[in-house]
C-alpha cells in the first residue's frame, strides 16, 4: 500500500459504513444460534425470529454494501488493498447466501433445516472470515508503520 | 483467476434459484380425483408456485360459463362477499355476506409479501358481516328480492335451521335467533349458544349442519396454520369437525386430522356426516389434493402429521408416527389446489338427470398453482352413497381465458324450491342460479 497516496474519500460515507457495517453481522451471527436453537427444540418463534433477523441483516446491509462498492472499485480504486478486494468478495458473497437464506426461511415449520442452517453457517463464515482478514491486515500494516 | 471462480459460483447459485421456482404442475386436477390419486414426492421451495390473477369483476351482462343443456342467471349483485348460500323451508334463500376477522397477526416477513399478492384476487375484500335474504318475485329473468335479514355478525360462515331457531356460526361462536316463517328480517339479537375455537384464525369458516333428527350441530373447524408453523399448541381443537349437543351446547371432536373442513353435509341416502377439505400448501403444484370425504366418528385424518394415510409429512417436528399409522385416507380427492368451500348433495333438482344423485362442489381456486385449477362448479356422481368417476365441470370461466383477470369465485351452494343450483360468488359479489336449458327435459 502506498501510504503517502492520499485516500479519496468521503467523511459522509466513511460515517454510514462505520455505523452501519457492523449490524448486518450481528444479526447473521443471531440468526444462526435462532437456528441452531430450532432445530434442537422446534420452538417455531425461533424459526420466525431468525426470518426476521436475516430480513434486516440484508436490508441495513444495502447502504455499506454500497459504499465498499464504490470505496474498493471507484473512489479508492489506487489505495485498495488485496485485503480490501478479498473483504469484497466474501461479503458479496455471504449477502448472496443470506437472500437465499431469506426464502429459505420463507417455508413453514421445519421445512427449513437443514438447508436454512447451512445458509447461516456460510453467511456468518464468510463475514466471519472477510473480519479476520480485515483486522489481521491492518494490525500487520500498523506494526509495519511503528518499525 | 479468483475473480473467475467467484463469479461462475454467481452463475451457478442464480441458476438453482432460478431453476428451484418452477414448480410446474404433471397432472391435471381430474386426474388426480378419485380414491387412488396419484401424489408425486413433495418438495421445498423457495418461492413456491403461485399465480393469482388480478381482479376484475362482472362486466354487465357477463357471466361463468355452464356445461352444455344448462343455462345461467344471476339473481343477486352488489353484494358484500357472499359466501354462504342457506335455503329456508318457505324458499327464501339466505346469503351469508362475510369474509376472515383479520385478527391473524404478522408475525413473519412472509406474510407481509403473501396478504399483499393473496389480495389482489379480491379474495380479501372485506365482508359484510350480515345476511341477506332473497326471495323470488316470480318475474323470471329478474333479480330476487334483497332484505338484510341478521346485521352485525362476526365473520359468519355456516347457517343452520333446526325447529324455529336459526344457528349461525360466527368465526368465535354460534349464536342463535328467533325465526317465524316468512320473516325477512330478524332484528332480536342473537344469544350466544357456544363458543368456538377463535384464536389466530389463520382459517376462520366455521362449517355448520344439522345431524338429521336434529339433536347435534357439526362444525368444521379449520386449522391456525398451514403446517403447524404456528406452534402445536395453537391447534387446540382445531383442524377437526366439532359435535355440539343441540340439548346442552356441550361439544366434542367428533373428528380430526382434517386441516380445513369447510362444507358439511349430510348425505341423503346413509344420513351419513360428509365433508370437503383443504389440504395443505407449498410442497407443489400436485400436492396434496383436496378432498371429499365421509366423517368417520373418532376419525384422525392425518393433519398435520401425514396426508393421504400414511405420506408423512417431514415439516412437522416433532413428527408421530404412532398417529400417522392410524390417519385415515379420505373418499375421493378432488385435486390439488381447487380449493373447495362449497359442498352440496342433490338426488333431484332441475338439472338434466346426470347430475341427479351425486354433490355439487364449489372450487374457490387457491394461489397455490399455476396453472389455476379450480375456479369453477363441479358434480361428483354418487353410486349407493359412495362417489365415483370424475368431477364433471358444470360452471367454469370465472377468469379469462389467458388466467390474468378474475371475474368472480364460486363459494357456497343451495338448491332453491324449484330445483336449481344456486351459487355465492364472493369475488364477483353475486349469486347465480343453474337449470336446465329448456325446462322439463331431462
Amino acid at each position: 500500500m502506498n501510504s503517502h497516496v492520499a485516500p479519496h474519500r468521503s467523511i459522509l460515507a466513511n460515517a454510514a459504513y462505520g455505523l452501519l457495517n457492523p449490524i448486518p453481522f450481528g444479526f447473521f451471527v443471531a440468526a444462526l444460534i435462532f437456528d441452531i436453537i430450532y432445530v434442537r427444540t422446534a420452538g417455531v418463534l425461533w424459526n420466525k425470529g431468525a426470518a426476521w433477523l436475516i430480513v434486516f441483516g440484508l436490508l441495513i446491509a444495502v447502504i455499506p454494501r454500497f459504499v465498499n462498492l464504490a470505496q474498493v472499485w471507484i473512489t479508492s480504486r489506487q489505495v485498495a488493498r488485496r485485503a480490501d478486494k478479498l473483504d469484497f468478495w466474501l461479503n458479496l458473497l455471504a449477502i448472496v447466501a443470506a437472500i437465499f437464506n431469506a426464502f429459505v426461511h420463507s417455508r413453514d415449520a421445519y421445512a427449513v433445516v437443514p438447508a436454512g442452517v447451512w445458509l447461516s453457517v456460510c453467511t456468518v463464515l464468510l463475514l466471519s472470515i472477510g473480519h479476520i482478514v480485515m483486522a489481521v491486515h491492518h494490525s500487520a500494516a500498523k506494526e509495519s508503520v511503528h518499525e | 483467476m479468483n475473480k473467475i471462480a467467484l463469479r461462475s459460483v454467481l452463475v451457478l447459485a442464480f441458476g438453482v434459484l432460478l431453476g428451484a421456482c418452477s414448480g410446474k404442475p404433471s397432472y391435471e386436477p381430474a386426474q388426480q380425483s378419485g380414491d387412488a390419486p396419484p401424489l408425486p414426492a413433495a418438495r421445498n421451495f423457495l418461492v413456491p408456485p403461485m399465480q393469482v390473477p388480478r381482479y376484475a369483476g362482472w362486466k354487465q351482462g357477463q357471466a361463468p360459463k355452464v356445461a352444455p343443456g344448462l343455462r345461467i342467471e344471476k339473481i343477486a349483485s352488489s353484494l358484500m362477499h357472499p359466501r354462504q348460500l342457506y335455503t329456508l323451508p318457505n324458499g327464501d334463500i339466505l346469503v351469508v355476506e362475510s369474509n376472515g376477522p383479520g385478527s391473524e397477526p404478522v408475525t413473519t416477513p412472509k406474510q407481509l409479501i403473501a396478504n399483499k399478492v393473496k389480495n389482489l384476487s379480491g379474495k380479501g375484500a372485506k365482508g359484510g358481516n350480515r345476511i341477506t335474504l332473497l326471495r323470488s318475485n316470480g318475474n323470471a329473468g329478474a333479480e330476487w328480492e334483497k332484505h338484510v335479514f341478521i346485521e352485525n355478525l362476526h365473520s359468519p360462515f355456516g347457517v343452520q335451521l333446526i325447529g324455529d331457531t336459526l344457528y349461525v356460526a360466527n368465526t368465535d361462536a354460534i349464536v342463535k335467533f328467533p325465526y317465524v316463517t316468512g320473516a325477512t328480517q330478524i332484528t332480536a339479537p342473537g344469544v350466544e349458544f357456544t363458543d368456538l375455537p377463535a384464536t389466530i384464525n389463520h382459517h376462520w369458516t366455521k362449517a355448520l349442519v344439522a345431524s338429521p333428527d336434529g339433536s347435534k350441530l357439526y362444525v368444521g373447524v379449520g386449522s391456525n396454520s398451514n403446517i403447524t408453523e404456528n406452534g402445536i399448541d395453537q391447534e387446540y381443537r382445531r383442524a377437526n369437525v366439532l359435535e355440539v349437543d343441540v340439548a346442552s351446547a356441550s361439544s366434542r371432536i367428533y373428528a380430526s386430522g382434517l386441516r380445513n373442513p369447510t362444507g358439511l353435509q349430510i348425505e341423503p341416502h346413509t344420513g351419513k356426516l360428509w365433508a370437503i377439505v383443504n389440504e395443505r400448501d407449498e410442497i407443489g403444484a400436485d400436492l396434496v389434493p383436496d378432498y371429499l370425504t365421509s366423517v368417520q366418528e373418532g376419525g384422525f385424518y392425518g393433519w398435520p402429521y401425514s396426508y393421504y394415510g400414511q405420506h408423512v409429512d417431514s415439516r412437522v417436528m416433532p413428527q408421530r408416527p404412532d398417529l400417522v399409522a392410524k390417519a385415515i385416507k379420505p373418499d375421493y380427492a378432488l385435486g390439488s389446489h381447487v380449493a373447495a368451500l362449497g359442498l352440496l348433495f342433490s338426488d333431484t333438482n332441475a338439472l338434466p338427470e346426470k347430475y341427479h344423485n351425486g354433490a355439487f362442489v364449489g372450487e374457490h381456486g387457491s394461489w397455490d398453482r399455476s396453472p389455476l385449477s379450480g375456479y369453477s362448479v363441479v358434480h361428483v356422481a354418487f353410486v349407493q352413497g359412495k362417489p365415483v368417476g370424475v368431477p364433471e365441470p358444470i360452471v367454469t370461466g370465472f377468469y379469462s381465458d389467458d388466467e390474468s383477470e378474475l371475474y368472480g369465485a364460486p363459494v357456497g351452494l343451495a338448491q332453491d324450491k324449484d330445483g336449481a343450483l344456486l351459487i355465492a360468488d364472493d369475488v364477483g359479489d353475486a349469486v347465480w342460479r343453474v337449470t336446465a336449458a329448456s325446462p322439463g327435459t331431462p
